[in-house]
């Protein structure tokens, strides 16, 4: 596989010549950010900027869907108006680029620390949970059969429930607070099949901002069927308020201004419902992080990161106790 | 008493890496930083020994992995307040150590669970 910053730029080059039918001059490939699990490039070219993403080098484990079906996913959830990067082409394996998706660049920003605290951002603030309310009504608007001809993964609540305990016990700790939730969660979890799309990573992090509020909503890789709540419980995660904790939804927002907001563009999620998708959502924040520190302990990717990472389980242990002692957080 | 203590050697180290930290850049910086905290919370780990407070705190539901197996097997309320306490005071117990700085700290401290 080659690296669209060096060897695979011609490749880059090819694969923007193949999408827009004419010649194409790239004038700089910059690497924004290198996750765990995939890389993001911003691509200047004489014909525009683009935005590149692709499997990381060292890609582990169960990644999410292909970035073919991300890119069919994306496609459709902006004709529902949701705002997203538009998709303008997915690689090839002769481009020897690895799995990647090459979309429109959308200005903004993507560090939630910054447009979570600077005064520029402060009106964006002040929009985004109405907007993140009504973008995920638009989603979720849709039926699941809307999606059906996709290679999705999904289930009901308790069948997602059931695969994180199993991957629980795979890791094979014993952490008290995570149990206590397991089985806090055990009967509330809904048993009806899949009602909708879930975007499975709607979270502060994956929000792209400028000073109007939500410019898109991005990395889609974790996209699955599920019901309304699960989105809104998981962009309530503890984790993605980065220090903003009087703030639940994302640090930027209240419960109720998000509820309200979802109500009024069309959608229905219960108090109720929102918290059991709250806890579910800490709890497999938590679980990423004991498998984080799992990959280092098992020398599978050895990394100080990683086994940092294994010791915030006590801070999701403490914000489990809290939700299921207190009814909020 | 060696000298310099295992406490001495972790500061030291510490110090090297911050040192590390303002000559590097990038992953490598961000790495120096993670680095320096592991070392932070291993000092917090030698001084309050996490595993013999939660052992303690776990102790009247027959400790961790009693606990954690009756939970599992149904065999327990989740919503018992007295479990909670208990469950409770092992996770202030380790996050202690691991980050006492976290907001939810200082907030599950304080208030009373009924």
């Amino acid at each position: 596989m080659r690296d669209p910053a060096t060897d695979g730029r011609s490749a880059l080059q090819a694969l923007i010549e193949r999408t827009l039918g004419k010649p194409v001059g790239i004038t700089a490939v910059q690497q924004l950010s290198g996750g765990a699990s995939s890389a993001t490039y911003l691509v200047e070219a004489d014909a525009g900027r683009f935005i590149f993403q692709r499997d990381a080098a060292a890609a582990e484990g169960d990644r999410g869907i292909s970035r073919a079906t991300q890119a069919r996913v994306q496609t459709r959830a902006a004709a529902l108006g949701v705002p997203v990067a538009r998709v303008l082409a997915t690689t090839e394996a002769s481009d020897d680029l690895g799995d990647g998706v090459l979309t429109a660049f959308v200005a903004g920003e993507a560090l939630a620390p910054r447009w979570l605290k600077l005064p520029d951002y402060a009106a964006a603030r002040a929009k985004l949970t109405a907007q993140c309310a009504e973008a995920l009504a638009r989603l979720h608007a849709a039926p699941a059969s809307h999606w059906a001809d996709l290679p999705l993964k999904g289930g009901s609540g308790a069948d997602l429930l059931d695969d994180m305990f199993r991957w629980y016990r795979r890791i094979g700790v014993d952490v008290p607070a995570f149990d206590l939730a397991f089985a806090w969660l055990k009967p509330r979890m809904p048993t009806e099949r899949p009602t909708c799309l879930s975007h499975g990573d709607f979270r502060a992090g994956n929000l792209l901002v400028d000073t109007n509020g939500l410019a898109a909503a991005i990395d889609w890789e974790l996209t699955h069927l599920s019901v309304p709540a699960e989105d809104l419980g998981w962009l309530c995660v503890q984790a993605w308020r980065f220090g903003q904790w009087q703030l639940p939804v994302g640090g930027f927002g209240t419960r109720e201004a998000l509820l309200a907001a979802y109500r009024a563009a069309g959608g229905t999620v219960q108090p109720q419902e929102l918290h059991i998708w709250e806890v579910y959502g800490n709890l497999k924040w938590g679980m990423s992080c004991l498998q984080l520190a799992d990959d280092h302990v098992s020398g599978r990717v050895p990394s100080v990161e990683r086994a940092a990472i294994g010791r915030r389980v006590s801070e999701v242990a403490a914000d489990l106790t809290y939700l299921l002692a207190f009814g909020d957080l | 008493m060696s000298h310099p203590t295992a406490i001495e050697l972790l500061q030291a180290v510490q110090l090297f890496l911050k040192e590390a930290e303002g000559a590097l850049s990038g992953r490598l910086a961000f790495h120096a930083r993670v680095a320096a905290n592991s070392l932070a919370i291993v000092q917090r780990e030698l001084a309050q020994d996490p595993d013999a407070a939660e052992a303690q705190a776990l102790a009247p539901f027959g400790g961790v992995s009693a606990l954690c197996t009756a939970l599992r097997d149904g065999g327990i309320d989740p919503q018992d307040p007295a479990l909670l306490k208990a469950i409770r005071q092992a996770a202030l117990a380790r996050l202690a150590t691991d980050n006492p700085r976290y907001a939810t700290f200082a907030r599950l401290q304080e208030r009373d669970i009924a």
